[in-house]
């Protein structure tokens, strides 16, 4: 049933592809202006880094949020899902496409951005980018999670675009927390095993709740 | 409250339904029972609150009170097969405009029917009722592309392509011409003499089809 789901879901989103790619743009453009303005050396980019691609990236996902549950809500689609399939398979199936889709793109280019930020100057062997990689395969997940259940409970507010952002971005802030400073740990040498760690276990505890709260709350909104 | 053993009635049952919508109520203490084998019809003025009932039958809308049972058990018990036997089309016609005709109602077809069926069988069914409804050769057409109209027949396609047992359809009439509300009015009768449950709501008194049951939603 799930696969179902998803199959629709990603095929839509081909179709439509100009929507997943605006969340993607803004996010190397914003990373691309810091060393414009505030400097080019390597040392100062990379000190900035882990901060400025994580708030980069969190912002995107925030962006991309806006067409989370929308459309099958307006065009009466999500009535005939929650009819057809349980209210948690209905989420977990959008939460999963909707990380493919704006997720793990954005991991895939971070690499990119992590060379702009000069985020391996002067390590001739230590390779920080994979530290960069794992924490958005890590954190990128969460925010998704998270972003549904905001997004789900604010479906029949006109305008809820700037609601979830309130809502939303308390819970974002202790993903952005840990992972921006397991990048700064490798930066500066030390263990980062425990941010990671803490990481995961963010991820595994929005895993469980998160769509179980979410396809409640389209219930509710959908009523 | 398991007084599902007290239920006598196959079918759809309300048992002492209040419905309220925006703080009004719509519907007190009401008993509705809708038979097998009988077609239903709704009426009642524009915002009497036909949709919420209809709503509130399909599970969509929780009711203040009262119990809905499907053939003696509460429709959302675990056991209950209600939401496979039902079809509720809405006033939205629930299609993604990014999809193909045929994509559209392959998906939900896939949905309801879960495993084992066959794809091939499935496309030629989509194939036949499309044909039947005179937009035949258009299933690989975005949805977005069809004229209103067209775009409530393929809604109406699903009736067909999906096996159910309760059909709960809100205005199925509205925006068809003549010969496809004949087309409805027959396969709907089809379905009645099968022993399917009927509930429907029209504005216009539809010629074609013989009512078993009439109920009214009225403003207080």
């Amino acid at each position: 049933m799930i696969l179902t789901l998803l199959k629709r879901e990603l095929k839509v989103a081909r179709r439509n592809w100009i929507g997943l790619v605006i969340p993607l743009l803004f996010f190397i453009i914003v990373v691309s202006l810091f060393p414009f303005a505030v400097s080019p050396e390597a040392p100062v980019l990379q000190k900035l880094a882990p901060g400025v691609i994580w708030v980069a990236a969190l912002l995107a996902m925030l962006l991309s949020l806006e067409q989370f549950y929308r459309s099958d809500y307006q065009d009466g689609s999500l009535e005939q899902l929650l009819l057809m399939s349980s209210p948690t398979s209905v989420a977990l199936s959008k939460i999963l496409a909707h990380w493919l889709l704006t997720g793990l793109p954005l991991v895939i280019l971070s690499p990119l951005l992590g060379v702009l930020m000069q985020i391996n100057h002067g390590f001739a062997h230590a390779d920080h980018t994979w530290v960069l990689m794992l924490t958005l395969v890590l954190g990128t997940p969460t925010l998704c999670l998270l972003g549904a259940v905001g997004m789900s409970l604010t479906l029949a507010a006109s305008r809820n675009g700037l609601l979830v952002s309130i809502l939303i971005i308390p819970l974002y802030v202790p993903v952005l927390i840990f992972g921006a400073s397991t990048v700064t740990a490798s930066l500066e040498n030390m263990r980062y095993n425990g941010e990671l760690a803490i990481l995961g276990a963010f991820l595994l505890i929005a895993i469980v709740f998160a769509p179980f709260a979410s396809g409640r709350a389209l219930k509710i909104s959908v009523g | 409250m398991s007084q599902s053993k007290d239920i006598q009635f196959d079918g759809l049952y309300a048992h002492e339904l209040t419905v309220s919508r925006s703080e009004q109520i719509l519907l007190e203490d009401a008993d509705l029972h809708l038979a097998p084998s009988t077609i239903t019809y709704l009426y009642g003025e524009n915002g009497a609150g036909k949709t919420s009932l209809m709503r509130c039958l399909a599970g969509l809308l929780p009711s203040d009170q009262g119990s809905i049972y499907w053939n003696k058990q509460p429709i959302n018990h675990a056991d209950s097969s209600y939401f496979q036997d039902l079809i509720f089309l809405a006033h939205s016609l629930s299609m993604k405009n990014e999809l193909t005709i045929a994509e559209n109602l392959s998906f939900y077809a896939n949905l309801r029917l879960k495993a084992g069926i066959s794809q091939q069988s499935l496309s030629k069914q989509i194939y036949d009722v499309l044909l039947e409804l005179g937009i035949g050769g258009l299933e690989n057409r975005m949805f977005a592309e069809l004229s209103a109209g067209q775009q409530h027949k393929v809604a109406l396609a699903r009736l067909i392509l999906e096996p159910a047992k309760i059909w709960i359809l809100d205005e199925p009439f509205v925006n068809l011409d003549q010969k496809t509300r004949g087309w409805l009015a027959a396969k709907t009768l089809e379905f009645k003499n099968n022993g399917g449950v009927v509930l429907f709501t029209s504005h216009h008194h539809i010629d074609e089809l013989p009512v078993d049951q009439k109920v009214g939603v009225e403003h207080e």
